[in-house]
């Protein structure tokens, strides 16, 4: 039971990072980017190369891995996005439903079906009141907490987080303020790279590397988001704890294959009862 | 080569006929459906444990599978739309569409879990002799897309069909009008459910096998293609976007000779990754598609 919630606690963690990814990017784009699950496993498979392939150390290829992430994301935003952006959400969801087919499959052009790892030692587990840690565990706990921290620092103290929030609340007034909104989004996409590269290793670190290995976790991170609010930080953070410790205790009472059931109860309930999430602003219709 | 051309012609008929339903949900109603291949198999699996476990006829079965899409995409959009907007709808069929999947899946006392159903019967299998059957199904095939085709035809022109793209447009203007909206696009998304339990019945007759694999979620990729290529709304041009997807698809096989390095599971993924070039290609430059929607027009003399 204990050692069940543990590993929830760490499913959460992981999936904090492309919800907030997910957060971000629906605030200031306004709409939910279906690629993103294929965005975490292109970034995972980038840090395999330079990892295993290369032998740098994982760390230090989930760094490089994560920069070129940020980098590839602005540009797929110009090349795809960009275009589109005046012709609503809906055509801009299915072009990410595209972008995410072409990203999970180049994944599968170069790496083929078969499941890989990454190069990293095997330690000890640690125990600790009967709840068995591994070394991979503590690291996506520490790694998720810091980017959580540092994307915190960012939105609440730097101009360019503030920005981005007011970018969000709203784009006439944040223009009107003379804010460049190309540049916000720029930004945007820059740093739900680098998030969505780290959730993509720490996913291969805790599984392992496979072309679906992000669009599986599609349905739990859109969840963690609106759980806690599409276009809120906290919300998406507190949102992924809360799929994840639900989603792996429920395994003791509903057989593990429908786990992804979890999220789709967490959508209708909150749609039902509180549809602008747990710390979401009430919905305007503008 | 003939009856590899109606094969062809068969497997083109019911993705058009999937296409149409898309179509009439997406291009016509503004309601995207994510979980099309989820609905798709629930309309195959239907279809075939109605004629193996419960002993229906073809006919029977295939209504039946209308009727449980239907059903399950009304109520579907009944609940997701009674609260929210455009944007949670699509996540939900994703996840929906999902589920339904992962049910194919492990029910394994129901629809044999990875091995498939075999044995799904065919509409006057026993009557027509084997060498011949391909050219009936082929017919068969064909007259449902014609029917799909005239039905949507005259639903899309009737006052609903009216009342549908004013949803689509401004459903805001639509519910000032004192149009119930809710309902309106509960019943785009059931009728479009019904004609995927079509396609997917006519896919068991088709294959007489059916297992989760033939449901990933390509099949979606697929039918967007089509819908985006031959122009949103545009009912014709759904079943010419259909065509030409299938034909590229099955053309690409040939891929394998001009480059033998290609494994099948790399092949695999360059369709993919055209379809998902094109689908973007097609939205930046010619977001209309090859075809129009139909549009009212007077003449003034």
């Amino acid at each position: 039971m204990l050692q069940t919630a543990f590993n929830g606690v760490v499913t959460g963690v992981i999936m904090a990072l492309p919800a907030l990814a997910v957060t971000l990017l629906f605030g200031v784009l306004k709409f939910p980017n279906f690629a993103v699950g294929a965005m975490m496993t292109v970034a995972a498979y980038l840090a395999f190369a330079l990892n295993a392939q290369l032998g740098w150390p994982l760390a230090a290829a989930t760094v490089a891995a994560a920069v070129a992430m940020g980098a590839l994301c602005i540009g797929i935003d110009q090349l795809t996005f960009r275009p589109l952006r005046e012709r609503g959400a809906i055509t801009l969801m299915v072009a990410s439903l595209g972008l995410g087919f072409i990203l999970e499959n180049v994944a599968r052009f170069a790496y083929g079906n078969t499941a890989r790892s990454f190069a990293i030692e095997l330690a000890r587990p640690f125990r600790f009141a009967d709840v068995r840690m591994n070394h991979e565990q503590m690291i996506t706990i520490a790694v998720s907490s810091a980017a959580m921290i540092a994307m915190w620092v960012l939105l609440t103290r730097l101009p360019m987080g503030r920005a981005m929030r007011a970018v969000a609340d709203n784009p006439s007034l944040a223009l009107v303020r003379g804010i460049e909104s190309p540049r916000v989004i720029r930004w945007t996409w820059f740093l739900a790279g680098v998030l969505l590269a780290l959730g993509g290793v720490l996913i291969g670190m805790d599984r392992a590397l496979e072309p679906p290995m992000g669009s599986n976790y599609l349905i739990s991170v859109f969840g963690a988001a609106i759980l806690g609010g599409l276009g809120s930080p906290l919300g998406a953070f507190v949102g992924a704890l809360v799929i994840g410790v639900v989603s792996e205790l429920s395994t003791l009472v509903i057989a593990p294959n429908y786990r992804i059931g979890i999220p789709l109860l967490a959508i209708a309930v909150i749609l039902v009862f509180r549809p602008q999430g747990l710390f979401g602003q009430p919905y305007i219709r503008r | 080569m003939i009856s590899f051309l109606i094969l062809i012609g068969i497997v083109i008929c019911f993705s058009a006929i999937l296409a149409l339903a898309l179509n009439f949900q997406w291009g016509l109603g503004g309601m995207v459906n994510f979980g099309l291949t989820g609905f798709y198999a629930l309309g195959a699996y239907s279809s075939a444990l109605l004629m193996l476990k419960a002993g229906a006829n073809t006919f029977v079965a295939a209504l039946g599978a209308m009727a449980i899409v239907a059903a399950v995409c009304g109520l579907v959009a009944f609940v997701t739309l009674r609260v929210t907007e455009e944007d949670y709808f699509a996540i939900v069929t994703l996840g929906v569409g999902e589920m339904l999947r992962l049910v194919a899946l492990n029910e394994d006392w129901l629809t044999k879990g990875a091995l498939g159903l075999t044995g799904v019967p065919r509409p006057f299998g026993a009557a027509i002799p084997p060498q011949y059957y391909q050219y009936f199904l082929l017919a068969l095939a064909m007259t449902l897309l014609l029917a799909t085709l005239w039905f949507l035809g005259r639903l899309a022109r009737s006052p609903f069909g009216r009342l549908v793209r004013a949803v689509r447009e401004d459903d805001v203007v639509a519910a000032t009008l004192g149009k119930n909206v809710l309902w309106v696009r509960v019943r785009i998304f059931a009728i479009g459910g019904a004609i995927i339990g079509l396609a997917g019945s006519l896919h068991g007759f088709y294959y007489q096998y059916i297992d989760p694999t033939q449901f990933s979620n390509i099949v979606i990729a697929y039918a967007f293609m089509a819908v985006i290529a031959g122009g949103r709304g545009a009912h014709r041009g759904a079943i010419l976007g259909a065509a030409i997807v299938m034909l590229l698809l099955e053309g690409s096989r040939f891929l394998k000779d001009v480059i033998p390095a290609l494994d099948s599971d790399r092949l695999a993924a360059i369709r993919v990754i055209m379809i998902g070039a094109g689908l973007i290609l097609l939205l930046i430059y010619r977001p209309q598609g090859f075809f129009r929607e139909y549009r009212l027009r007077a003449d003034f003399k």
